[in-house]
């Protein structure tokens, strides 16, 4: 037992609200070594983060609350402390100390009233007898080690007046202040770009080989694990369903719900006609009971690639046709007011300079990193930003010159898709009147019964039930609320829709639902897209052309297939190299790296 | 910072030309005439003529505005050539110190001249507010230090044990305090306090902070009589505050950043005092400094229930009397208050939200 660092021994977590009690984890045992790194794979409400919080008994107390179960830590000196037994007051002793933890917004995980430095500092000090001057020392050390830019700089500045990255590196800093010997990483890298998730993914294998640390690597991907665990758990529904060593999990999974998640990706060298989905490879019954349909990744996906010649065709009729949109020399500046009376000081160049056309039946791909540009080029493009220069041409007018009725017949046919499916829909309002609203705005059918049956008919074709005409936004996950946000779209029968950062919120496998569906959508109503987001494998699967943007310019443009195969510059090349693959060939690598034989 | 601050200021000094401006204009369209006022009784048309003289009302209204514009300013314009000019200097009007003149215009520095009042003997305007409003401003500073004390501990107290039978009853007082008019808690915290208790409480039902003895030791200071009122005063501005820090309180508990803190295992005391705090407190400071600008601007009601010597009172004698210069002075200091406050409003959210100081 020597090599045991935290034990879990059928941990039950429930959350109770008015009466009712729902177990969020339901006795799940499985054990971290000293050294290693576990991967807690699951989508949302598999439990998986609720079982880290339960090792740092972070559970918010009421509605949460640890019901059965053990968590035992062992010292390096050999005493082990059930974690769920102790006071509070002996609880913190551990917290931050002995085990760690990172958390998902690096945005807001660090408190705005202090600097970055102040707040590795107070870790340092309520752990270790260090005086002030000690501390700070090493704080700007740590602040190296994580490879923050100029140490000194940032352990004097506020967390706002850094990058994302740069946040998550401060926040791995302060975990990693007082040597703990476990480190919890609640999806560290979601909420940032691929190419900042590769740095911190790199970061953190490099600190644990130094410190021989056991990390917990919480994460609703399995592809970004990949290459850093040495074991995975795959959580379903608040019960560990598979787990095993990480060759054998992505080489030969075993639980159909493991095979979904590592089919739903979307795959780099094909296309599908569709997306797998974790539906495809088991059903539960009404009990909650899981159905297996006992086939393999391999058996399932093997009709369901395009043939290269059939998208070569479909290349050559879109193409012939007149473009639906010109975009020439499109600029917006937002300026920066700070005069006396308002005075214009600055301008930021959000989108400077830009030229493409979008042909009518294609998707276009808008790619880059937060940033670049690339949601206020489809914003201006619906005027909800006003252009500085440029001409945008709809079908032979320039939208930037419309007048309010032409400019209302546009927004009838384009439609705007927004990441967010949490913020985008008024939460006042019934999902049903919120479809319905644009259609009575645009005075779409004759009355209110119509449109309500419309209605009915559009919830029923994103897969939502009719009946959730009167329910309220909050009633409904994220991919389903991103399916209500489709709904609305389609209401106006618009004929072009884009789609910004539509499905970077959501889990890989609602993820490729909603990109299913948005498939689908596309060949029944004719529609055409732009497709903007900032993971290039999701766009590069979707895209006819992709357009690759970098500081409000275009960077690169042309065939989405060829620009994944030849990536004409640096920053294309960077982009793709930041994909997460999941691929075995790296699996493999990086486990001899650590001295493990497979295959 | 500077070039921050002389921007603040400068739009401070357009506030109250605004209000100067108004109040100026409200005043003449009044159904008023000061000189015969003055006069009351007497039927005298050469004594009428004089002080109509004295205090420009015979001159037209474009003429009395510039005037009153030139008294209250600090700094203002003279024709120190011709006598019968309307902006001829007399001398001993103000306490001046002379800049510099231009051909026949001189150019002055002086303190703000708010004039006399018509009813109190000619009693200079300056001289009634200084009575006045410090007395006001400590029953003011009193009761909001109250409010804010007592405040933000319940307000904080509140959130941390959210829904137990402390956490309401807390709130109940806090919305009955909201909703209680002062003129009927006035009475109320008087009868209880100061007839009911008064064997406990030794607390007198009226008095101001200067009282004159009755024994001839002449005016002397009561503290004592400060407590009823400034408690009367802070109780809604004390509820306000609870309510208001319970709420951002309770936002600021749920935020990942209280998260954190928690897991670097600091205790929960400093988790709440420390990371919780700093960041609750923005919505309160500005409830807070809207709450003491109204103080200031005088608790009519309290001051008078408790015959309070305040800036409240002589506000509404003057109005009774149709004493416009002190009204007129009144309004001003009020305003320049207002302006102040805000300005210091601005600089306390940047000295607690760096977010804001660095932009």
């Amino acid at each position: 037992m020597g090599n045991t660092l935290l034990e879990f021994k059928n941990l039950v977590t429930e959350f109770r609200t008015e009466g009712t009690s729902v177990k969020a984890v339901k006795g799940i045992s499985f054990t971290l070594n000293r050294g290693e790194t576990i991967g807690i794979v699951g989508e949302s409400g598999s439990g998986k983060s609720v079982t880290s919080l339960s090792a740092m008994r972070l559970i918010p107390n009421p509605p949460g609350e640890i019901t059965g179960g053990e968590i035992i830590f062992h010292q390096k000196d050999g005493t082990a402390t059930d974690l769920l037994k102790i006071s509070e007051e002996e609880m913190r002793v551990f917290r931050g100390n002995d085990i760690a933890m990172i958390f998902q917004e690096p945005m807001t995980s660090l408190n705005p009233v202090f600097t970055c430095g102040n707040q590795v500092v107070e870790a340092i000090m309520l752990h270790q007898k260090l005086n002030k001057k000690q501390a700070k020392e090493l704080t700007i050390k740590l602040f190296e080690e994580v490879q923050l830019p100029d140490p000194e700089r940032i352990f004097r500045t506020y967390p706002h007046q850094i990058s994302g990255g740069q946040k998550q590196r401060v926040m791995i800093a302060m975990a990693m202040s007082c040597q703990p010997s476990v480190l919890i990483a609640d999806e560290p890298t979601t909420a940032l770009d691929v190419t900042v998730q590769k740095t911190i993914l790199q970061l953190m294998q490099k600190l644990q080989t130094e410190r021989d640390m056991g990390i917990m690597f919480i994460t609703h991907d399995l592809g970004v694990i990949a290459e850093l665990a040495d074991k995975v758990v795959v959580m379903y529904k608040g019960d560990i369903v598979e787990q095993g060593n990480v060759w054998d999990i992505f080489s030969n999974p075993q639980h159909p719900y493991t095979k979904g998640l590592l089919a739903c990706r979307p795959p780099l060298d094909k296309r599908y006609t569709f997306l797998p989905t974790v539906s495809d490879f088991m059903k539960t019954d009404e009990n909650g009971k899981i159905i297996e349909n006992n086939i393999s990744v391999e058996e399932f996906t093997k009709d369901l690639a395009i043939p290269l010649s059939e998208r070569e065709n479909k290349h050559k009729e879109l193409y012939s046709k007149e473009p639906i949109l010109q975009i020439k020399n499109l600029k917006t500046y937002f300026p920066i007011r700070n005069g006396f009376f308002g005075g214009i000081s600055e301008y930021v160049r959000a989108v400077d300079n830009i030229t493409f056309d979008v042909y009518p039946g294609e998707t276009l791909g808008l790619v880059g990193e937060s940033g670049c540009g690339k949601t206020t080029t489809g914003r201006t493009i619906i005027r909800l930003e006003e252009p500085t220069e440029g001409e945008m041409i709809y079908k032979g007018k320039d939208i930037a010159k419309m007048n309010t009725k032409e400019l209302r017949e546009f927004r009838k046919e384009v439609q705007i898709i927004f990441q967010d499916p949490y913020s985008s829909l008024n939460p006042r309002m019934t999902i049903g009147n919120a479809i319905m609203e644009p259609m009575q705005v645009h005075s779409i059918l004759d009355n209110d019964e119509q449109r309500k049956k419309r209605v009915e008919d559009l919830l029923t074709r994103v897969n939502l039930d009719p009946s959730h005409f009167y329910r309220y936004p909050h009633e409904f996950s994220g991919g389903q609320r991103q399916r209500i946000g489709i709904a609305r779209a389609l209401a106006v029968n618009p004929k072009f829709i884009i789609c910004d950062e539509s499905v970077s919120a959501l889990d890989v496998s609602v993820q490729a639902q909603v990109l299913n569906l948005l498939n689908e959508l596309k060949e029944e109503f004719g529609l055409t897209y732009i497709f903007i987001s900032h993971d290039l494998s999701v766009v590069k699967y979707m895209s006819d052309r992709m357009v690759v943007m970098q500081a409000g310019q275009i960077e690169e443009m042309g065939d989405a297939d060829q620009i994944y195969n030849q990536p004409g510059t640096e920053y294309t090349k960077k982009l793709i190299n930041a994909i997460p693959e999941g691929k075995l060939e790296d699996i493999k690598r990086h486990l001899e790296r650590k001295g493990v034989k497979v295959g | 910072m500077i070039k921050y601050l002389i921007k603040k200021i400068a739009y401070g000094l357009l506030v109250l030309w605004g209000v100067l401006t108004l109040v100026f204009f409200l005043f003449q369209i009044m159904p008023a005439d000061p000189a015969r006022m003055m006069l009351s009784q007497r039927e005298d048309s050469k004594q009428l003529e004089l002080i109509k003289q004295k205090y420009g009302f015979d001159k037209s209204i474009s003429e009395q505005y510039f005037l009153y514009l030139n008294d209250v300013s600090i700094i203002s314009f003279h024709n120190n050539s011709d006598i019968d000019a309307y902006t001829y200097l007399t001398p001993g009007k103000y306490k001046e110190q002379q800049l510099f003149s231009v051909s026949s215009t001189t150019v002055v520095l002086k303190r703000p001249y708010l004039r006399e009042s018509f009813i109190k003997n000619g009693k200079p305007v300056t001289a009634i507010l200084s009575e006045t409003f410090p007395v006001t401003m400590v029953l003011a500073i009193t009761s909001i230090m109250f409010a804010i004390l007592f405040g933000i501990i319940l307000g904080v107290l509140t959130a941390i044990y959210k829904d137990t039978i402390w956490d309401r009853f807390i709130l109940f007082f806090s919305v009955l305090g909201m909703s209680l008019p002062s003129f009927f808690s006035s009475i109320i915290v008087a009868w209880l306090f100061a007839y009911v208790l008064h064997d406990f409480t030794n607390l007198n039902m009226t008095g101001s902070l200067n009282e004159v003895d009755d024994y001839g030791r002449g005016q002397f200071l009561n503290l004592k009589n400060l407590i009823l009122p400034a408690l009367t005063l802070g109780i809604r501005p004390l509820s306000v505050i609870i309510q208001l820090s319970r709420n951002s309180m309770l936002e600021v508990l749920s935020m990942d950043y209280v998260r954190t803190a928690t897991a670097k295992g600091l205790s929960k005391f400093v988790v709440v005092f420390k990371h919780a705090l700093l960041n609750a407190l923005n919505p309160v400071v500005t409830v807070i400094s809207g709450w003491f600008a109204s103080l200031l601007a005088g608790a009519v009601f309290v001051e008078y229930i408790f015959a309070w010597n305040g800036i409240g009172k002589e506000i509404v004698d003057a109005l009774n009397n149709l004493d416009m210069p002190v009204v007129m002075g009144a309004v001003m200091l009020i305003a320049s208050v207002f302006v102040v406050i805000n300005i210091v409003v601005d600089f306390t959210y940047a000295l607690i939200d760096p977010r804001i100081r660095l932009n």
